[in-house]
Formats: C-alpha cells, sequence, structure tokens
C-alpha cells in the first residue's frame, strides 16, 4: 500500500529584530519585548525588516528554488486570541521562492513547492493541559517573530523518510546560519494518507520524533479506517502525544479571505541581490561531505560526521589544509567530537582557537607526545585556550625519542630485577609486562610503548 | 456662537501654542481618546502620537480636541456615529449634516476662528465631502505623501490625511509640516514640497479640463451651473472624459474600501483596548462576536459584512481581485489626461448638504452614490483641494481641483487663485 506524505514546516529566523517592527527576538520576559505595531494596536504600521528577505533568500538558494523578483504581503484573517490584529501577514499569491529540492542520503529528492515568509503570532500559554485549564495566557515577545514555511509536495513515501527530511532541513538552516537551534522552533503540519484513504492533516506538531510516531499512528489508523464502511473523508486532527484526534473536516476550515496586504508595498529584489546573498550561501553538507571523501581520502562516515556542522566543516577544513588530513579528521571527528559530547556542548558554544587544536595534532602528527596525552590536552583545551605545545615543554610530557636513552633504562630495569627476569625466561607474560611498566615509570610515561617493548625484547635477549 | 461640541468627540481649552488645530477622532493623540467614532473603542488613548499629531505640536501647534466623524470613516454625512456619541450638525444649518466623513472637522473650522486648522481623513472623499458641505477648505494630498503612521486604518491602500482650513494658503502650510517620510509607514515617501512656491503666479499658461460626466445626471443642475462658472473664470477650460471612472469608480471604490476595512476592524475585539466584555463561561468566539455585536453600529457592521463577502473563496476574483484591476484601469484613464491638462475640475458633491430627514430617507445605495465625484481621485490616489465657489438655498457649493500625483502646487496655485478673486 503506498503511503504518501508532504509536509508544511514553519522555522523561526534568528533575526535579531521582528519582521514588521525593531522589538529584539531574543527571550525575555513575558510581554517585555513588544510595541504598539507587534500588539496590533490602532493607528500602528508595519514596517519589513529587510533581513527576514534576506535570510529567506539564502534557504531558496540553497534549495534550488525559483526565486520571485517581486515581493507582496497579504493578510491572512481569522479570529484567534494569539493574533493581535486577527489577521497574519503573509505571502498567499506569490511565494518568495517555487520548485525547490532537498536531496536525502538514500538519493530520495523531496520536492520544494514553495517557500514564503510570514509573522509567527504570540504564544498561548495554559495552566496545564488545555483542555483542563481554565485560564490562558498570552504572551505577545513571540508576536511577529518572523518564520518561513516550507511546503513539500507529498513526494515522502514513509514518516521515516519525512524524519529524515525534517532532520536535513534543519541541518541546513542552521548551515545558512539563519536558524538557531537553541531558541528557534520549528514546526509541522503533516498531511499524510495511505492509498485509498483521503489526505489527513496533522497539525502543529514540533518534536521530529512525535512528527514520525504521529504519522505512523495515523497510517494504521487510516488502514483500520479503510476495512470498515463509510465515506473517508479530507479532515484536519491534532497529536496529542499518544494519539491523533479529530478536529474538523476541511470544509468547515476557515476561510481565510486573503487580500493583498495594504500597509505594505511590494519590494523587488533584483538578480543583483539575488547574486549578492548567494555568495553567502555555504556549500552544504552533502555536497561538503563528497568532497572530503574525493579530495582527503577520508572515511565516508568521517567525512559526513565532519560536514554535519557548518563550523566543524569549517575547522576541519582549515586544520587539513596544514596537517595530514587523515590525522584531522580522525581527531576532529573522534577525539574533538567525544570531548564536546561528554561536556554536553556544541563548537560553536566553546572558545576554541585552531591554532591550539592544530599544535596538538601536529604533536601528534611527529609522535612528540602520544595519544593518550593528545586526547588529554583535547579534555583541557575545552575548557579554557592555552597553547599545548607551551605546556607539553613546561610540563615535561614529551615522550622520550632517543632509542639508546630507552636501551639504558631497559638494561638497568633488567639489572635490577633478577626475579622478574628469571620468571619471564620461564614463560611468565605478566613479568614482561611489569619490566616494560618499570621503565614506563621510570621514564613517566613520555617513551612510547610500542618502542620500549621492542629495545626490552632485544635486551632481554 | 452655536454651541460647538456636537462636532467634537473630546474638547479642551487651550489659549497657549502658537496655533490651535483640531485631530479627526481616527486619528491617534496620546493625551487624549482616540475612538474613530466608535463605540467600541470608548475612552481609548493611545500611547503614542500620531506623525501628523507629532509635527503640528513641534511646529508650536496646540491640539484642542477630537473632531467627530462617522464611526471608523464609514459614510458621507457623519451620522453614522458611534453609539455613544452626538450627531454634528452644520454650522450654517443646524438642520443639515457637516458631510462626512469628517464632518466635525470641516464643521469646526466653518465654526471656529479662521486661524483654526483641522486634520481630516479621506478615503474615498471625507475631506471634499465636509469642506464643500461646510463651505471651507480642504485638501487631499497624493496618496503617500502624508504619513499614515497613528491613522485608524479604514483602507489602508486609499487612507489619506490632508488638512482643512478656510484659507488654501493654510491648507499649503499644513501641509508642508506634515507631509513627508517618517520611517513609521512603508507607503509613505519623501518628495519635493514647496506647496505655496506657486501660489500667486500666472495661471493663464495653464491646462484646465472639466470632467464631462461630472456635470450630467445626478448632479443638481445649479451645483452644475456654479462649478461650470467659477471653472470658466480660471481662463480656457476643455471637457474631458473619464468614462470608465464615473461607471465603475463608486463600485471598485466600495470593494475595495470595504474588502481593506473589513481585515482592519477584525483587530477590536474587547481583548487587548477598547470596551470590554464579560469573558468568563464563554468560548473565545463568542465572546469576540458578542463585543463586536453590540459595540459596532449598523452601517459598520454593513460594511464589515460586505467587505468580508468580497474576499471569500468563490467571490474574491470577482469582486476583490477584478475591483484591483479595474482600480489601475482608472488610474491609468487620469494618468492619460494629466499627460495633457494640468487641473481637472468637477463639482465635490452632486449635492448641497442634505437635512438629517433627507438623509433618513435615503437607501445606503443612494447614499454610496454621494461619492461619485470623489471616489475617482481618491482610487486614484490624486491630490485633489475642494474650494467654495458659490451657494444654493443658502448651503455652500464646492468645486474639485484634481491635480496630478506629487503635484499639489499646480492645484494650490489654482484654487489660490479663484479663492482671491
Amino acid at each position: 500500500m503506498v503511503t504518501l506524505v508532504g509536509l508544511e514546516t514553519h522555522i523561526q529566523l534568528n533575526t535579531d529584530t521582528k519582521a514588521f517592527c525593531g522589538c529584539p527576538t531574543s527571550e525575555g520576559k513575558p510581554n517585555t519585548q513588544v510595541c504598539e505595531i507587534c500588539l496590533g494596536h490602532p493607528g500602528s504600521k508595519p514596517m519589513f525588516n529587510k533581513k527576514v528577505l534576506d535570510y529567506a533568500l539564502k534557504l531558496c538558494i540553497a534549495l534550488g528554488c525559483k526565486i520571485e523578483n517581486e515581493v507582496a504581503f497579504s493578510r491572512k484573517t481569522y479570529f484567534y486570541p494569539d493574533m493581535s490584529k486577527n489577521y497574519q501577514i503573509t505571502q498567499f499569491e506569490i511565494p518568495l521562492g517555487r520548485n525547490g529540492s532537498v536531496k536525502l542520503k538514500s538519493g530520495k529528492v523531496v520536492e520544494i513547492e514553495r517557500i514564503h515568509i510570514e509573522e509567527d503570532p504570540a504564544a498561548l500559554i495554559h495552566d496545564g493541559a488545555i483542555d483542563e485549564s481554565d485560564s490562558v495566557l498570552i504572551d505577545y515577545n513571540r508576536s511577529g517573530v518572523p518564520l518561513v514555511e516550507i511546503v513539500t509536495t507529498p513526494c515522502m513515501n514513509s514518516p521515516a523518510e519525512a524524519r529524515e527530511f525534517l532532520n536535513e532541513l534543519v541541518r541546513i538552516v542552521k548551515y545558512l546560519k539563519i536558524f538557531d537551534e537553541r531558541t528557534g522552533v520549528v514546526k509541522s503540519d503533516l498531511n499524510v494518507n495511505i492509498e485509498g484513504h483521503p489526505r489527513v492533516e496533522i497539525k502543529n506538531v514540533s518534536s521530529f520524533k512525535d512528527a514520525e510516531r504521529a504519522m505512523n499512528y495515523e497510517l494504521v489508523r487510516q488502514k483500520i479506517a479503510l476495512k470498515k464502511p463509510g465515506e473517508k473523508k479530507v479532515h484536519t486532527r491534532a497529536w496529542t502525544g499518544r494519539k491523533t484526534t479529530m478536529l474538523r473536516l476541511k470544509e468547515n476550515e476557515a476561510d481565510y479571505g486573503y487580500i493583498i496586504e495594504p500597509d505594505l508595498p511590494v519590494f523587488s529584489v533584483s538578480n543583483d541581490k539575488i547574486e549578492s546573498i548567494r555568495k553567502d550561501v555555504p556549500e552544504l553538507a552533502h555536497v561538503r561531505s563528497v568532497r572530503y571523501v574525493e579530495e582527503h581520502k577520508i572515511d565516508t562516515i568521517d567525512a559526513e560526521v565532519l560536514s554535519m556542522e557548518l563550523e566543524l566543516a569549517e575547522l576541519f577544513e582549515r586544520v587539513a589544509a596544514e596537517i595530514d588530513p587523515k590525522i584531522a579528521a580522525k581527531w576532529l571527528r573522534h577525539e574533538l567530537m567525544r570531548v564536546l559530547n561528554y561536556n554536553k556542548k556544541s563548537l560553536k558554544e566553546v572558545e576554541l582557537d585552531e591554532q591550539h587544536v592544530m599544535e596538538i595534532l601536529r604533536l601528534v602528527e611527529g609522535k612528540d607526545i602520544s595519544e593518550r596525552t593528545g586526547q588529554k590536552l583535547m579534555e583541557k583545551l575545552i575548557d579554557a585556550p592555552f597553547s599545548p605545545k607551551e605546556y607539553v615543554i613546561r610540563e615535561g610530557l614529551m615522550l622520550v625519542g632517543d632509542d639508546s636513552e630507552i636501551r639504558f633504562v631497559c638494561e638497568d630495569v633488567v639489572k635490577s630485577n633478577e626475579k622478574a627476569v628469571e620468571d619471564y625466561k620461564s614463560g611468565s607474560e605478566k613479568s614482561f609486562n611489569f619490566l616494560v611498566g618499570q621503565v614506563m615509570r621510570i621514564t613517566q610515561g613520555k617513551a612510547d610503548p610500542a618502542v620500549v617493548n621492542k629495545i626490552m625484547k632485544e635486551v632481554l635477549g | 456662537m452655536m454651541d460647538e461640541f456636537h462636532l467634537f468627540n473630546h474638547r479642551v481649552d487651550s489659549s497657549t501654542g502658537k496655533f490651535k488645530f483640531s485631530v479627526k477622532d481616527s486619528i491617534c493623540t496620546e493625551d487624549m481618546p482616540t475612538t474613530a467614532g466608535s463605540q467600541i473603542l470608548f475612552n481609548y488613548i493611545p500611547r503614542f502620537d500620531a506623525t501628523v499629531v507629532e509635527r503640528l505640536k513641534k511646529a508650536g501647534g496646540v491640539c484642542i480636541g477630537k473632531t467627530a466623524m462617522d464611526a471608523f470613516g464609514f459614510g458621507s454625512f457623519s451620522v453614522n456615529v458611534g453609539l455613544d456619541k452626538e450627531v454634528p450638525k452644520n454650522p450654517l444649518d443646524k438642520e443639515r449634516v457637516c458631510g462626512g466623513s469628517s464632518g466635525g472637522a470641516a464643521g469646526a473650522v466653518a465654526l471656529l476662528d479662521e486661524n483654526h486648522i483641522a486634520l481630516g481623513q479621506s478615503t474615498g472623499g471625507s475631506i471634499a465631502c465636509p469642506a464643500a458641505f461646510c463651505g471651507v477648505i480642504g485638501l487631499t494630498p497624493t496618496y503617500g505623501r502624508v504619513s499614515r503612521y497613528g491613522l485608524l486604518s479604514y483602507a489602508n491602500s486609499l487612507d489619506k490625511i490632508g488638512p482643512i482650513a478656510k484659507t488654501v494658503k493654510k491648507c499649503a502650510e499644513v501641509l508642508e509640516i506634515i507631509s513627508g517620510a517618517d520611517g513609521k509607514d512603508a507607503t509613505c515617501v519623501e518628495k519635493e514640497k514647496g506647496f505655496s512656491e506657486d501660489i500667486g503666479r500666472d495661471i493663464s499658461g495653464l491646462k484646465i479640463g472639466v470632467i464631462a460626466e461630472a456635470f450630467g445626471e445626478g448632479v443638481d443642475p445649479e451645483i452644475a451651473e456654479a462649478v461650470r462658472h467659477a471653472a470658466g473664470m480660471l481662463g480656457e477650460v476643455e471637457e474631458v472624459s473619464l468614462p470608465i471612472t464615473m461607471k465603475y469608480g463608486v463600485s471598485t471604490y466600495y470593494l475595495i474600501a470595504l474588502t481593506e476595512a473589513s481585515t482592519n476592524l477584525a483587530k477590536y475585539c474587547g481583548l487587548r483596548y477598547g470596551v470590554e466584555g464579560e469573558p468568563s463561561g464563554v468560548s473565545f468566539n463568542d465572546y469576540f462576536s458578542s463585543v463586536r455585536s453590540e459595540n459596532f453600529n449598523k452601517e459598520t457592521k454593513r460594511r464589515i459584512i460586505l467587505g468580508t463577502f468580497a474576499r471569500m473563496v468563490g467571490y474574491r476574483d470577482a469582486y476583490y481581485i477584478k475591483a484591483m484591476k479595474v482600480r489601475q484601469l482608472i488610474i491609468d484613464e487620469y494618468k492619460k489626461l494629466f499627460e495633457k491638462y494640468d487641473v481637472l475640475i468637477s463639482p465635490s458633491m452632486p449635492v448641497i448638504a442634505p437635512k438629517f430627514d433627507e438623509v433618513e430617507k435615503m437607501t445606503p445605495m443612494q447614499q454610496y452614490m454621494m461619492d461619485i465625484l470623489t471616489v475617482g481621485p481618491n482610487l486614484a490616489g490624486l491630490p485633489h483641494i475642494s474650494i467654495p465657489c458659490g451657494k444654493k438655498d443658502g448651503m455652500p457649493i464646492g468645486m474639485l481641483l484634481i491635480g496630478d500625483h506629487w503635484n499639489e502646487k499646480r492645484i494650490i496655485q489654482v484654487a489660490d487663485y479663484y479663492e482671491k478673486k
């Protein structure tokens, strides 16, 4: 049975100020980041924040959309307590971008029908669960925060595929630096149906895991529904966290009575403007990872992980220009990521000087320090910046590289541990490890264990 | 002096300031109630002054009150006032209307001392109409000349704030102060000013057209005659024709204006400002409905319903979208005439100020047809000025001079010439 999934996804853009007024978009106490415009006071008029256009254009370009040379806004009118004007400024007739696409790892191409700009309504805060709360508070700090809505065609064939698309989409907007996952919200309306059942829309799901679960639930529900008699109708449902519930039939949907937003002129988007924005659009993750494999001959999985976040990818590229890319890949992907994950931090959040990272890698590359020392240094580097090279010299952490020195220590250890030497000769592996351990102790871990092993064997004959 | 208070929704006494002005009640004043003549905004005091008010205050003016109007600008006689408001009476004849919707504004200018300045607002003729009925000067600027920031919108693509005063020169001076971009209205732009520059200059080289259709059926023959005579005093005039405008202007105007109005008025729901109802125990929808039902007057409801209808799926293309297209044809029709003419002339209104009992007998359609001569320049965003040019039954007749976009200077020059002659 064929499954069809199409998504309408709203993503908050991380501009400093709101879409149609100068209020900040950062977090604040409820109803403190408001003005007469985002509160919809009589007489106030919207002024368009052009940064919003730049951000939305970035996305349109990155997804290969056909871009309109004119930006016109519309009013979508409906009554709801979170709407300060009881209409929302959005784009209706002419969306900013059309006919784009997102390529998934499987090779599947998700078609983007349209991308448009609109404003977020205020936030409704219920005391407990919506249906149990007897009051609601309205926080207008969110009123007027810019959103882009990305509408796909019903081209996806499973909830898992839709979830993968959402992950990829968020990776892209993070890459473009138009979305901040720490403060921004992504919400989707999920259009889903199995063959033979009319389309059902599940409204307003924000976590991707929930989106997948909601769609899986709905598909099973539709399969069962098809076996029962009675006409199946296009309708809208809500996701409660456990199941989908009927909201309304499509034919009872509000008619939004769209009109052209008469408070705003039509803004032109010149081709020069589009080209100048295009210069700011970075190479996307999936293109980058393929290039890393080709250029640096690193593992595909390493390349994919390294390209996942723009900051990491850019760090890798700068490091790989100076140091063996394979060492760079290994150390950034495994060690740096390990340390970041352990500290529950992202690369953006730590004060990391790439020169310091390169110092560690150079020391490892030249076998001047052991890998263990390198790991320790990386852990330390996340806390506060310092020069690993100076630190290693100051603390005497350099590996003892001179074979004759190690041989001298080995001979000394053999002389003063006759019992262990005898045991070794009668076949005790443990005694050998003991002897090597003594050498490591005397050299304070600065000798390369592999070299010590080799020389100790030679000394013992 | 007759009692003036029916002309105001709010009035204060003031003896300070370089000059005194009044403000139509649809324009925000931070120290006075601003209700757009409606009950739903009972005692609403904005947090800010409209740009026009701010600029007049900065120029040394002091605001003495908020003038009466048809609620939200919905009317041509200022009889559709809020349920809690008084209807303004024409200072020249208390049995007659002031005109609308800036009725109180024009009435105040007619009644108060000769230096009084009133700020009015026109969407389809709400400055020219009351100016004509009260025998004063009403100047409606080019759309985009004056910031609408702080104007309670009727129809945003049509709304224009303009001055009403006793002389053309005073109107020009006020426009000089209030016009120009303020960064708060995206449709307002900065253009060359100098509105009084050509006052006193010879007008004999100007090409003047009289709009043929504006003197025929539906227009009081005595008014037609008076305006023709006045136009003749300006030199040689030619007959011109605006067939599309005169045939489709009123329907185009009402479709666009009411469609926009129906979205603008959605915000008045008793939630954030203005009157409040009793919210407990009812859904938000029922709450909004009850506040709106109880506090909007009949004409407001009529216009919201008509405007909402015209933008609904299935009707939108036939009404709203089509009207937008016809509006462009009307603009083109005027622009073609302005390739050849400097000023176009018609009567301001087809009748003199009617008596209250005459208005009561009119159907809504007859009332809407009162705007037939003013909707054209308003739809096209063209500047126009109404000046008195004679009387009938002791009541003033208004002549409308229409200029090309951004050329207020020209109609001011001609109007001043006529005024002094």
